[in-house]
């Protein structure tokens, strides 16, 4: 079959980036048709490669589930920066590259001469994209905020969860994984379309509080306008009732452990659902009370509501739930784990996951491209790469060294 | 305010049918200079009612939530069940590139207006269509509120105390999860049009969107069949750990992960304590040597010696009361940066008053003040997600009324007459 177009083939990225924000958002690059050098070194190993999971029984850098499902598609080069000529091969891999990206902190990328007047100095037509947390000015520019310190930092934990409990977030680094690269990746699609109307690169700075901070503007908003700060509601919406997760029957019976819960969220946003709603529990008589009969009703009486719910679903099987109460017209879904995730059948006829042969884990799953173009499908061409696997090949075939040249390289320990 | 700024998108036109859920993409694209048209019903978009509200007047052009998704655009009206309504909203699609759209499969399908449709019309026309579950599937129909798609989409399964339900993100996280997809997938088939001058249907699924968000849980699963559960604050890490997770301040809370790779070691929190003359019994045997080295590493030493991990955790506990009691007397800013400036990977849990009074984000002047004549008053907006040196975001104009445009779209860009759209409106089609 001949290969189709992809979007961006021809498009060259230096990835010098690492942990989740920059190299996601260079993975989707390199889905639809980038040619992607992810930069790394061995004595600044990213630390993904070193978290869990690892694949069944395999231990080292190469092996970790985390890291690989970040960076499918790229080619590897290790590249100590802390030495001279490990600098200058970065200002080649520049020189090459139209799009040139990193997360590390400011006083790292400094350090190593990635500030976007060094790269562009020596290309003036990159567009050089920073993901800093902070930012490149002001007085918390070197603040740190990997894991888990940028969600509260930007107000996702003050905001989440239930009042009696403190700010516990959301059990992820949640803005790392689709807000961060999510809105790099924007930012880098325009510009590259700047450049091919105008020729002109540039700067852009996609500042982790700042990016992550936007998806609650409705909370920031209504203190800068309404004076009102916000607190943590649990799971409900003012304008829906119910509004909620109900367990269902464990996985296994009489089971109580964490793994073998099961539940169903379900929201009602309207008479017409609340109605259908409560003909799919078999219009129990508690459900046919008048104060159940309207929106503010059944809002003030929300827990108890809830509550006949919950009394309902203790003993049903989620998945069945779900589909008959949308068949019924109830928006209604299994709150599912990893485990049902991987085995949805939607998603299974979708083909959202996708399954590769890496040499050290063996098959294993991988998010899929983020969305589907009905011409030019993006796709995972390559597993994760090894750590250093393309390093010969990118110094020989994209900075054009020497079989002699590598061969001192990689004694000096510049390659590595 | 600022129309004339250099822009990637300002030869761009996008019809943003869109609801909840695509609104902050077309937002996105509408900041960075495209020229988006809302067309909404003649009854405005229902969006419009939902709160918070400017002083919480329950008013459809007031809506805080829905002025936050709908800056730089301009607004339409039109009814496209009506058939006036639709020939008036082809004649629209014949000068968009773009059309953005958020309806179950299929309706606009039925309407003649689904990418078949709209390509008839304008061939190399992009459409976004951002959806639930996406256009295929046996799931494509399902009703997806933004809790159903979280929900469906593995994050809430993460999310909360084991004691609670599973939690909902706040601010319909799904959505705008979604939203920023579609505007990459947009920007994506946009760059394809511009080389090769063909469009194509982009298919967004709020259930795809999320799953990467699920972190480490669907690889652990995968490789290893071992499953993540929500387990409050911990995260990642198995046991109550001294420096990680929350921790009440005398005006709030702060957040640590210390001990983890990134940020200073251990020891650098127990000098801290010690010059704070907070330290305890933590500068004794066996808590010093204990202490040196705190970190992630730790863990991993004592499950693998299972005769050493009642003593381990029992020390792990002894240390995090001095360190709560520590943050305990201290209030959230203190910490917060005095924690940053040794390196600690300490963060305030913010309130949406810190964020707005956060230095840093006031001195980036991240805030962005828009002028609303109608209310008499200048708002602050959350501001820009990104900074682009030479086509920057901004917000070029406040968030429309509803059918604003309709004269200067309808009468002066499309050419009706004056007549017809008296006879349109009067007619219930815009």
């Amino acid at each position: 079959m001949a290969e189709m177009k992809l979007p961006l083939e021809g498009i060259k990225v230096a990835d010098f980036s690492w942990f989740g924000a920059g190299p996601i958002c260079a993975e989707h690059l390199a889905t639809y048709g980038a040619t992607v050098v992810r930069v790394e070194s061995e004595t600044h190993i990213d630390a993904l490669r070193t978290v869990q999971p690892f694949a069944k029984g395999k231990t080292g850098y190469n092996v970790s589930g985390y890291f690989n499902n970040y960076n499918a598609g790229k080619l590897d080069l290790t590249l100590n920066l802390n030495t001279e000529k490990g600098r200058e091969l970065a200002q080649r891999l520049v020189a090459w590259a139209d799009v040139f990206l990193t997360n590390f902190t400011p006083r790292v990328v400094e350090r190593w001469g990635l500030t976007y007047d060094m790269v562009s100095a020596t290309n003036p037509q990159i567009i050089a994209a920073y993901q800093p947390m902070q930012g490149y000015d002001g007085p918390h520019r070197d603040f740190l905020g990997f894991g888990q310190v940028l969600t509260p930092v930007t107000g996702y934990n003050h905001l989440s969860g239930f009042p009696q409990r403190g700010p516990i977030g959301l059990g992820t680094n949640y803005p790392d994984y689709v807000i961060n690269p999510g809105h790099t990746l924007i930012a880098i699609l325009a510009a590259l379309r700047y450049r091919r109307r105008t020729g002109k690169g540039q700067r852009i700075e996609c500042a982790q509080l700042e990016s992550s901070v936007c998806p609650l503007g409705p909370a920031i908003f209504d203190y800068t306008a309404n004076g009102r700060v916000q607190e943590r509601t649990g799971n409900g919406l003012p304008y829906a009732t119910p509004h909620n997760a109900f367990k269902c029957a464990p996985l296994s019976p009489g089971s109580s452990a964490p793994a073998d819960e099961q539940w169903i969220a379900i929201a009602c946003f309207s008479d017409a659902e609340w109605e259908a709603l409560v003909e799919g529990m078999g219009v129990p008589d508690w459900a046919k009370d008048a104060k159940f009969g309207s929106a503010p009703g059944r809002k003030a009486h929300e827990e108890e509501l809830e509550a006949g719910i919950s009394a309902w679903t203790a003993d049903k099987e989620p998945r069945a739930l779900m589909e008959d109460l949308q068949a019924r017209g109830v928006p209604a879904g299994v709150v599912q784990s990893a485990r049902e995730m991987l085995a949805d059948e939607h998603l299974k006829e979708r083909g959202y996951y996708v399954y590769l042969d890496h040499p050290e884990t063996g098959r294993s799953a991988y998010d899929g491209p983020p969305f589907r173009l009905s011409k030019t499908p993006g796709r995972l061409r390559a597993p994760a790469p090894l750590l250093g696997e393309h390093t010969e090949y990118v110094c020989r075939e994209i900075l054009a060294l020497s079989d002699e040249e590598v061969a001192d390289l990689l004694v000096e320990g510049v390659l590595q | 305010m600022p129309e004339q700024l250099p822009s990637a998108l300002d030869d761009v036109r996008v019809l943003d049918l869109a609801g909840e859920i695509g609104q902050y993409c077309t937002k996105l694209l509408a900041d960075l200079g495209a020229d988006v048209i809302k067309v909404e019903p003649p009854s405005g978009d229902p969006v419009r009612d939902l709160p918070p509200f400017y002083h919480d007047e329950a008013d459809g052009q007031k809506s805080l939530y829905w002025l936050n998704l709908n800056t730089s655009k301009r607004s339409v009206t039109l009814d496209l069940e009506k058939p006036d309504g639709r020939r008036l909203f082809e004649r629209l699609a014949a000068t968009a590139d773009i059309v953005v759209e958020s309806f179950e499969p299929g309706y606009l399908d039925g309407l003649g207006l689904g990418y078949e449709g709209l390509a008839r019309i304008r061939p190399d026309v992009i459409l976004t269509s951002v959806t639930g579950f996406g256009q295929t599937g046996p799931h494509a129909h399902y009703k997806a509120p933004d809790i159903v798609g979280v929900a469906m989409g593995g994050i809430m399964w993460l999310a909360g105390d084991a004691q609670d339900p599973p939690n909902v993100p706040p601010w319909r996280q799904g959505f705008i999860s979604t939203s920023i997809v579609a505007a990459a997938g947009t920007l994506m088939a946009l760059y394809h049009r511009d080389i090769h001058g063909e469009g194509q249907h982009v298919d967004v699924s709020m259930q795809e969107t999320l799953s990467i968000a699920q972190e480490t849980a669907m690889q652990s699963w995968d490789m290893l069949q071992s499953l993540r559960n929500r387990a409050g604050e911990r995260g990642m890490i198995p046991v109550n750990f001294p420096g990680i997770g929350a921790y009440e301040c005398t005006d709030g809370w702060v957040f640590g992960y210390v001990g983890t790779p990134g940020g200073a070691p251990w020891s650098e929190l127990l000098d801290w304590l010690k010059e704070e003359g907070a330290a305890e019994d933590l500068t004794e045997e066996p808590y010093l040597e204990f202490c040196r080295d705190l970190g992630v590493r730790t863990l991993v030493e004592m499950f693998q010696d299972r005769s050493k991990l009642g003593q381990g955790l029992q020390m792990l506990n002894h240390v995090d009361d001095v360190v709560k009691r520590f943050i305990a007397a201290r209030g959230k800013w203190e910490v917060y940066e005095g924690g940053q400036r040794r390196r600690l990977l300490i963060g305030i849990v913010s309130t949406p008053e810190d964020i707005a009074k956060n230095p840093q984000l006031r001195h980036r002047q991240w805030l962005t003040a828009v002028e609303h004549p109608e209310l008499g008053e200048t708002l602050q907006y959350p501001g820009p997600p990104y900074r682009l040196a030479e086509t920057p975001w901004a917000v070029r104009r406040r968030p429309p009324l509803p059918g604003e445009h309709n004269a200067g779209v309808f009468l002066d860009e499309l050419g009706v007459e004056p007549g017809e759209l008296e006879r349109l409106r009067a007619a219930g089609v815009i």
